[in-house]
């Protein structure tokens, strides 16, 4: 038992890595960072500022913006930066390791300490303080079971490899050891969520990845927007997703109060159970409220796993580094709502159906919508943006159509398999933006200036291809299972509403998936029919055409060719390419995480009708992708959209995402911000008018009173014996009347 | 038979006086009469009580008595301070009209 309840040692050892990089490794880096500038690093920069000063003077100037003090770079990195990443590296090794070993252990392959109880090992208990004579007790407690080990794994082996791959993409980054820093903490923050036992760690942990995901999304805080490309700056960006994050914030707090104040506690495992302070028997006959509260829970959820009414920060959040975006989307910040809901999920089995619901279509509308706005884009990572929103939104409609007998299983294996293949897309994303980079010396991630990147860089458009196989649903590959049980789930609960929005999403997700491909890395004209190379478009964009460039684009002066990015971010490609098609084949999955849940099974799943329905759905999607964008071409299928009104009218209604970003804005410019002029009114007129109303009553009065006061004794006296006399009657009267 | 009650009212008709005096009339040392008036007029009032009063066994030890006599003294020296101050306005402003000595005011 030893082995699981040292299990401490991978939730504190980020925060550890965070400690020993912040205040240890990092100051090394600062102060061992050459003091003086030689001369001729003077006369570079200032050359440099001279270029950028004629720049922004000249006549087509108002666009440029200072690339290098967007990402300050330093000619090399010190020993202390590069320790940095060791530590991080070495540290998240160790408790990946960790976490692999209870995982092989729970699953039976190995055997080195006995099998963990359904129930779980609470591995530490610390009681923060007591209320109402002991009645109430806030407990802080981390528990690990199944379903906490494998989400545990999941964790620490992304942020493995993207701690490995930051290596490379953050190459002489003058944040490099801050960026490790944030990373750790990052880790940290979601290793918490998984470690919770109650709402309360649950809710630390869930505020501490909305503050890591604010400085990482932060990161390049001296970035400008860039309006030509819709992008906002990161600054910008990293406020949205925190502010984003807090609306549904204030759901989930609501939620776990109506819980506690009516249960007396935060404890899963109390509140899931059927003593006195059980849902069960607290809300027994009110179920309303329980279904309300646990509503008000997935508003959490909404907001953190980016869900419809609140997903708007995600792809904002793109502003990040890509090994942000990375971890961000596979495992440390989206995936918190997904797991907290699974975490929860016997109490909102207690709530009754509709609560599930909820989740289902909640989640089934973000997918398709999603889907949708993914259909068009020409940004890269905007496309992977909103593929991950819709692939959250199947994960709550696997969440919602699990019920007691697959439990959280669906939702919780779409999870595990998209958190590789998600990470190995954005790594990917990194990789193109990286050669981008040095292609076109400027941060590039239309995919308008790329086209036939296959011919430069292989590797990544070889693991690319995988993860785009594995999204669609394409047989034998991760997603295929993950995705097509949750697809068949809601056809055999008879939500055959859920099933044809999921499966029209799985067509739409394997069409946007592999148009991203073939933008990307292949086009008309390559080999494999389309599928390998081509043309590469470079600094000219999708020559000839109105639509082909970015508005406002100048140009590059001296283009080079894109390369193949270095071992240190290839080989994390590599082993997420094979755990994107490999995490598939873990059957058993759904009996791991929910005790009694039927484990899957090959056989039926190729026997099965609607698998094959969902293959030909996501063959169509694949086809008709690689007949417009590979057979056709880009050029010739965007100048008939571009051509013909309606079409056009829709691949812009689609390209600006429906304009919910700009609807917002409204709402906010005009029912936020005129409800709080509203409110300056009412405190200029009303709190003001009070305070300044007494004040002029006093001076007033005093300005008329003042008269009374004549300087002559007489009317003084006057005054005297009048109010003794007054008193006289008065003591009289009483004295006569009053006994 | 002269009872209580004389002197009470004595008193009072007294203190009316003075206080009517005091009140309305202009000249400063007019009004200072009035005042010397009400404080003989209480004077009367607490010599009459302790004179009359045989209930309380405390009064025989004079305290009544004893009052007035303070108080003509502090009348005496209050007369004094008043007058010194009538004359010293006279130089000043050349009058001991009240009405017109309104210095205090706001």
């Amino acid at each position: 038992m030893g082995l699981y309840y040292d299990s401490w040692l991978i939730l504190f050892s980020p925060l550890f890595a965070f400690v020993v990089i912040v205040f240890g490794t990092r100051m090394w880096d600062l102060f061992s960072r050459p003091v003086k500038a030689t001369a001729a690093q003077i006369e570079e920069a200032h050359e440099e500022s001279d270029i950028h000063y004629m720049e922004k003077e000249g006549p087509h100037g108002e666009e440029e913006t200072l690339e290098e003090d967007e990402d300050p770079q330093v000619p090399y990195l010190t020993m202390g930066a590069k320790v940095s990443g060791y530590v991080a590296i070495v540290i998240m090794a160790l408790a990946c390791l960790y976490s692999w070993m209870l995982l092989l252990n729970t699953t039976g392959v190995l055997s080195i300490a006995p099998p963990l109880p359904t129930a779980g090992v609470t591995i530490f208990s610390y009681n923060w303080f007591v209320q109402s004579g002991g009645l109430v007790s806030y407990i802080v407690a981390f528990h690990i079971d199944t379903l906490a080990i494998a989400m545990m794994t999941v964790v620490t082996s992304v942020s493995l490899l993207v701690y490995f791959y930051s290596q490379g993409y953050m190459q002489n980054s003058a944040g490099y050891a801050r960026f490790y820093a944030y990373l750790t903490l990052f880790t940290f923050s979601m290793l918490d969520i998984v470690f919770a036992q109650n709402f309360l760690v649950i809710f630390i942990g869930w505020e501490l990845v909305g503050l890591s995901s604010y400085l990482l999304i932060g990161f390049w805080i001296n970035k400008a927007a860039r309006p030509a490309e819709d992008r906002p700056s990161p600054a910008t960006a990293s406020i949205e997703a925190f502010i984003a994050n807090r609306v549904g914030d204030v759901g989930f707090i609501i939620g776990i109060m109506i819980l506690f104040a009516n249960t007396g506690t935060f404890d899963f495992a109390t509140l899931a159970g059927s003593g006195a302070h059980g849902v069960a028997h607290a809300f027994a006959g009110n179920l309303g409220l329980l279904t309300l509260a646990m509503i008000l829970v997935f508003c959490g959820a909404i907001g953190k796993s980016a869900q419809f009414p609140l997903y708007v920060w995600l792809p904002s959040a793109m502003e990040g580094p890509t090994p942000v975006s990375a971890l961000i989307h596979a495992a440390t910040m989206v995936a918190a709502g997904v797991y907290m809901v699974a975490r929860t999920y016997p109490l909102y089995l207690a709530a009754g159906p509709q609560a599930l619901l909820f989740v289902a279509w909640i989640g089934a509308f973000t997918a398709i919508f999603a889907a949708t706005v993914a259909l068009t884009q020409y940004d890269l990572k905007r496309i992977l943006a909103f593929s991950t929103i819709s692939q959250l939104g199947y994960m709550f409609v696997g969440l919602g159509v699990g019920g007691s007998l697959y439990g959280p299983g669906p939702g919780m294996f779409h999870l595990f398999t998209h958190a590789f293949f998600k990470a190995l897309l954005f790594l990917c994303a990194g990789s193109v933006l990286h050669a981008m980079h040095h292609a076109l010396h400027r941060e590039t991630q239309d995919m308008r200036y790329m086209g036939g990147l296959a011919r430069f860089m292989p590797i990544t458009a070889v693991t690319f291809l995988v993860a785009t196989l594995a999204i669609s649903g394409f047989p034998l590959f991760s997603g295929f299972y993950s995705k097509d049980s949750i697809i068949g789930l809601t056809f055999d609960r008879g939500d055959y509403g859920l099933y044809i929005v999921t499966l029209v999403t799985a067509g739409m997700t394997a069409f946007y998936m592999l148009r991203a491909y073939i933008l990307t890395f292949a086009g008309k004209g390559g080999s494999f029919g389309g599928l390998w190379g081509g043309p590469y478009r470079g600094a000219a964009g999708v020559a000839g055409q109105p639509w082909g460039r970015l508005e406002g684009d100048q140009g590059v002066a001296h283009e080079q060719e894109p390369h193949e990015s270095p071992p240190t971010m290839t080989i994390p490609l590599i082993l997420l390419a094979i755990a994107s098609i490999v995490a598939g084949y873990w059957f058993g999955f759904y009996g791991y995480i929910w005790p009694g849940a039927p484990a899957l099974n090959l056989g039926d799943i190729l026997t099965d009708w609607k698998t094959w329905v969902g293959v030909v759905v996501a063959f169509i999607g694949l086809g008709w992708a690689y007949y417009l964008y590979a057979v056709v071409g880009w050029a010739k299928v965007g100048q008939v959209v571009y051509n013909n009104p309606t079409l056009n009218f829709l691949h812009r209604v689609t390209l600006h995402r429906f304009y919910i970003s700009e609807l917002y804005a409204l709402i906010i410019r005009y029912g936020v911000l005129g409800l709080s002029h509203v409110e300056a009114a009412f405190d200029t007129y009303v709190v003001d008018g009070i305070v300044n109303g007494v004040a002029a009553a006093v001076r007033g009065a005093g300005r008329d009173l003042r008269h009374v006061e004549t300087g002559r004794v007489q009317s003084y006296m006057v005054g005297f014996f009048g109010g003794v006399a007054l008193l006289a009657v008065l003591v009289f009267v009483l004295v006569t009347f009053v006994k | 038979m002269l009872t209580l009650y004389h002197f009470v009212a004595l008193g009072a008709i007294l203190f009316c006086i003075g206080l009517y005096g005091a009140i309305s009339k202009k000249n400063a040392v007019a009004v200072l009469m009035g005042i010397e008036i009400m404080l003989n007029a209480v004077n009367i009032t607490m010599v009459g009580f302790s004179f009359f009063n045989t209930v309380k066994p405390y009064s025989t030890y004079l305290t009544g008595q004893i009052f007035a006599i303070f108080i003509i003294t502090v009348a005496a020296a209050e007369a004094a301070v008043a007058l010194a101050m009538i004359i010293s306005i006279y130089r000043k402003r050349s009058t001991v009209d009240v009405g017109e000595i309104d210095m205090m005011r706001w």
